[in-house]
């Protein structure tokens, strides 16, 4: 069973079409409202996702998590992270299974970088991916063409191993550190992100920085 | 004047002396945490009724004055309660959200 874990906070303009767009590429998808204070969780419901509520708001790696633990729950195969905002393109889900089905690869990367197909804020590309990269590199070991990138798929070994303890951003960056750590093979593969909206800047990065070193104190 | 300072230190030490004492009895504070504590405001205490004695231990660790000495030693133990908060609120929100997402797949068993 193919399963899309869709975290959402205050997605109630994008999430129906989100999830609607899911079903045909996917057979089952989990909304996870984030305490959404608008009408996130009823929209998810409404348009045929399980949808999980959480209480209080506890962020985007929290909220994958809770959805990890419903899939494994109903024992899915495969999970596809995916954003509630609508910036990821659906079309990019199919080829991406069949690339970690046929490279027997545990886990699959997202990337932007890969084609030409993202056109992503001169900012963003020049000034903030480049050190965040390296970053990611040195804490992680991991040499990604993206960074932060919501798409991916994980196969249930990977499902069972990665535990996101990142509760906010910094996940994105845990998720991989922690797939070299277990040995766990992965691929990057090529996807398309329409902007909506600018996403994370310079203090969102300092934010996951802060997390991450946080995180090395707590067991 | 100094001696009005003195006396009104002594009043604030004793009150936090006691209130030590009763985080203590209501089992908020182990016995390291009381011993510190009480240890630390009688030290204080002592410095304010003999301030050359903050001089003595300056000179001996290479420091000119004693304040001097009394702002270094606090700043730096300012920031390491604020580190072992900083962390303490961390993993906090850790267990809160193990809370949380209990709460919400119980939630989905039972609306299903």
């Amino acid at each position: 069973m193919f399963v899309a874990v869709v975290p959402a906070y205050n997605e109630e303009s994008n999430i129906g079409s989100v999830v609607q767009s899911l079903f045909g590429h996917v057979d089952k998808v989990i909304v996870v409202d984030d305490n959404s204070s608008d009408n996130t969780f009823h929209i998810a419901d409404k348009a045929g996702a399980i949808a999980l509520h959480h209480r209080i708001n506890r962020g985007q790696g929290a909220s994958l998590q809770t959805g990890q633990n419903y899939a494994l729950e109903i024992k899915a195969d495969y999970v596809l992270h995916f954003d509630g905002d609508g910036q990821f393109d659906v079309e990019d889900i199919k080829p991406a299974l069949e690339e970690i089905k046929k490279t027997n690869a545990d886990i699959l990367f997202g990337s932007r970088f890969l084609d030409n197909r993202t056109k992503i804020p001169w900012f963003k590309k020049y000034i903030l991916f480049p050190p965040a990269r390296l970053f990611n590199k040195i804490f992680g070991g991991v040499d990604l063409t993206d960074i932060h990138n919501g798409f991916r798929i994980l196969n249930r070994k990977a499902l069972e191993q990665i535990k996101i303890e990142q509760d906010r951003m910094a996940h994105a960056t845990e998720i991989p550190a922690k797939a070299k750590k277990l040995g766990l093979k992965y691929i990057e593969f090529s996807v398309r992100v329409t902007y909506h909206r600018y996403g994370g800047g310079f203090l969102h990065g300092l934010g996951v920085v802060r997390d991450l070193l946080m995180g090395k104190f707590l067991k | 004047m100094l001696i009005l300072f003195q006396i009104l230190f002594t009043l604030f030490v004793l009150f936090a002396i006691v209130s030590v004492v009763k985080k203590k009895k209501e089992g908020l504070l182990g016995p390291k945490g009381t011993f510190f504590w009480i240890v630390f405001w009688l030290v204080a205490m002592g410095f304010v009724w003999w301030p050359d004695s903050t001089v003595i231990v300056a000179n001996y660790l290479g420091i000119g004055r004693g304040t001097d000495l009394i702002l270094y030693v606090s700043l730096a133990i300012i920031f390491f309660i604020l580190f072992r908060l900083h962390v303490k609120i961390e993993s906090i929100g850790r267990d809160i959200t193990k809370v949380v997402r209990k709460d919400s797949l119980e939630n989905l068993d039972k609306k299903d």
